[in-house]
């Protein structure tokens, strides 16, 4: 009866043996096997996934524009900014021109001063300083690129006007004795060379007998015309 | 009396302790073996309940059995033919079998009580 039992127990451990193997193999190969509802989740993860980099791309694609826009308002700005820059720079050459503001430069003096009596000499005129020689001093330094120019101080402006008024001048209807003092500002080098050039402006004032004298200046201040 | 229940609790904890893996190819022919396990048990149940119970018979069918499901299935795999389905199909035939066998016998014994 024992006997039978042994026999019994091994039948029942080969079968419970088997069935636990058996049931654990197909557990362990089970992860490999997607059942359904997994291909659709997974189907579904990989339509988000799409979906997402559908997104992505779309705002990559935004951003890149966006970015473009960017990039030409900037250049546009920066082209704004030249033309503040310009606009402020004119601004500026326009109202030294106009001699609404405090000049202060390099530049050069011109002293223009009546001859010394001369006895030999009939006609006084022939040693006196004129208008015209002072006109062609301030002509010359103008088209020589002086920015401003004064005479004994005072500024002259795009419609300053000088007359011959006797023993003096007048400019802008304040008279002025000798010596005249004309200042400008420029580039001394260029104004110095315009005024010195060979037959030029010096040349015929010291042959009417005129006292020239040019220095040349690192610093000029000239004030604003008052009242204009 | 509980013996052969300590042996099948001591094979199942067994099976699942053991960590080797065989081949998934493997797989099939233990599956049939099982079922060939199961099929010879349920058959002895069948014939100790019906008095014609024979130990050597039983034990012997119980390991051949499983051998020879085991071996028509690789036969079937190495020929191409699927022959495991022929032992799930006998297998599975007589195991319903012996089972409705066994269902009748126990109402049968329980109605004349």
């Amino acid at each position: 009866m024992k006997g039978k039992y042994v026999i019994l127990s091994l039948v029942g451990l080969v079968l419970g043996y088997m069935i636990a193997f058996s049931y654990q193999l197909t557990r362990e190969n089970e992860p490999d096997t997607i059942s359904n509802s997994q291909w659709e989740r997974d189907i579904e993860l990989r339509n988000e996934l799409i979906a997402q980099e559908e997104n992505n791309r779309e705002l990559q694609q935004e951003l890149a524009d966006k970015q473009e826009k960017l990039l030409e308002m900037e250049a546009e700005l920066s082209e704004q900014e030249q033309g503040f820059f310009n606009l402020a720079e004119d601004s500026e050459k326009y109202r030294i021109f106009l001699g609404k503001v405090k000049v202060k430069g390099k530049g050069v003096t011109v002293t223009l001063a009546d001859g010394q009596y001369d006895p030999k000499e009939e006609n006084i005129n022939n040693y006196l300083v004129h208008e015209h020689h002072v006109f062609n001093v301030i002509n010359e330094l103008y088209v020589s690129g002086a920015t401003a120019v004064a005479i004994n101080g005072q500024r002259l402006t795009h419609n300053s006007y000088i007359v011959c008024n006797g023993p003096v001048i007048e400019v802008d209807g304040n008279p002025h004795p000798a010596p005249f003092v004309i200042t400008a500002i420029g580039d001394p080098e260029v104004l110095s060379a315009a005024i010195n050039i060979t037959g030029g402006v010096k040349d015929m004032l010291v042959n009417e007998n005129i006292e020239f004298k040019l220095e040349e200046n690192q610093q000029i201040l000239l004030d604003p015309i008052l009242g204009s | 009396m509980w013996l052969p229940v300590l042996g099948l609790v001591i094979g199942i904890l067994l099976g699942l302790m053991s960590n080797f893996s065989i081949p998934d190819e493997y797989s099939n022919y233990l599956s049939i073996a099982v079922l060939a396990a199961l099929d010879t048990l349920f058959g002895g149940i069948r014939a100790h309940l019906q008095n014609i119970y024979d130990e050597k018979v039983f034990v012997s069918g119980f390991f051949f059995n499983i051998i020879l499901a085991a071996s028509l299935a690789f036969l079937g795999v190495h020929l191409g033919v699927d022959l495991y389905l022929a032992a799930v199909f006998a297998f599975g035939v007589r195991l319903f079998q012996n089972i409705a066998v066994i269902r009748r016998i126990l109402i049968a014994k329980n109605s004349t009580k």
